[in-house]
């Protein structure tokens, strides 16, 4: 090639993967459906079907859950006010404690999957911030809404999700709220690590 | 003809001044007293002025009014300043009083007063550092449930 078209080429190469790779980077809805998918795909296997196979089926999919949750974000957002005082420890204790308490709730749930539709309904995004409607149609034609709530860190990751209107972090955030300023942060710690043993 | 005596004409005119007087002083006590009540209240209304305001979206408001209240914790510690239609989702402008810091993921919600009541905004604070600023915009806001719709749905399915 002659050297008066070289840099004029590689400006054009370097623009093209400058297009090409944003374009390339999935979208909030599309981490949401390859999530889902991946859960459902566990929970629908015959292979993990028997009894014996339950502790990997669970592992499986706190693994697919873990990848999409920003657990320290929705852990933050529903201690909220009582954050700030908890030391760098309690902070990262609490943050699994909350990580394992959703976990085992929903998961529990997600074991009654029976062929629920999960129809994507858009997104909106804001800057850094995004919103997917999702509508699970049950077997008995109901129509449930669920909107997740996604931060872009490298990424998009779930730090809020509402059903029928109401929020898992709000929901939290007031019970939380209620037990420190009735008794302490102690006990709301005592009383979460025995509903995760419990379970 | 009878002529009437000039003192008797005094004392008539004397009763008609007193009768006028007293009309007169009870339009006034009761301008008085309406003037009273149109500060009293327009007071509420300057009130509301001061202080700073902050909006939040919506896609359902479920009813609320203007000048329906905003709650953290139960407390009433603003008014909600306008509402209007914003591509067809609510826009919200609160005010709120200048000292109350809100909370980069404080969590506005629609609640009505006993489940079938008036609706009002509830307000849970949030954990992060950064306060919402004045005119800025509250993130996270959740729409009024519908309560009907709700029971019907589940009703419905289980037939």
């Amino acid at each position: 090639m002659r050297s008066t078209y070289f840099i004029p080429g590689a400006f054009s190469l370097f623009l093209v993967v400058a297009i090409a790779v944003p374009a390339l980077a999935a979208s909030p809805t599309d981490e949401i459906k390859q999530t889902t998918n991946k859960i459902l795909s566990v929970v629908t296997n015959p292979a993990l079907k028997a009894p014996s196979k339950s502790e990997e089926r669970e592992k499986l999919m706190r693994q697919a859950v873990d990848e999409r949750f920003d657990w320290e974000e929705m852990a933050r957002r529903s201690l909220a006010i009582h954050w700030a005082k908890r030391t760098p420890k309690e902070k990262k204790q609490f943050v699994r404690l909350f990580a394992d308490l959703v976990e085992r709730t929903y998961l529990k749930k997600i074991e009654d999957y029976s062929g629920e539709k999960v129809l994507y309904e858009g997104e909106i995004k804001e800057g850094d911030y995004a919103t997917v409607r999702v509508k699970i149609v049950t077997r008995r034609g109901e129509d449930i809404p669920v909107e997740y709530r996604l931060k872009q860190q490298g990424g998009w990751f779930i730090y809020d999700v509402s059903i029928e209107g109401v929020s898992l972090v709000n929901n939290y955030r007031i019970q939380f709220h209620s037990i420190i300023s009735q008794s302490s942060y102690e006990n709301l710690v005592k009383r979460l690590k025995e509903k995760v043993e419990l379970k | 003809m009878k002529t009437y005596s000039h003192h008797w004409v005094m004392e008539v005119a004397m009763k008609k001044f007193d009768l006028e007087l007293a009309v007169g002083l009870f339009i006034v006590a009761g301008i008085v007293c309406l003037g009273y009540l149109s500060i009293k209240l327009g007071k509420l209304e300057i009130a509301g002025e001061r202080g700073y305001e902050i909006y939040g979206v919506f896609s359902n408001v479920g009813g609320l009014k203007m000048g329906a209240s905003v709650e953290i914790a139960g407390v009433t510690v603003g008014r909600v300043k306008s509402i209007k239609l914003d591509n067809y989702e609510a826009h919200v402008t609160l005010n709120l009083p200048t000292g109350l810091k809100i909370q980069e993921d404080a969590i506005a919600s629609i609640k009505t007063r006993g489940l079938i009541g008036e609706k009002y905004i509830d307000i849970t604070p949030g954990g992060s550092e950064k306060a919402i600023e004045p005119k800025g915009r509250i993130r996270e806001t959740l729409p009024a449930i519908d309560v009907e719709e709700l029971i019907s749905k589940f009703v419905f399915g289980k037939i």
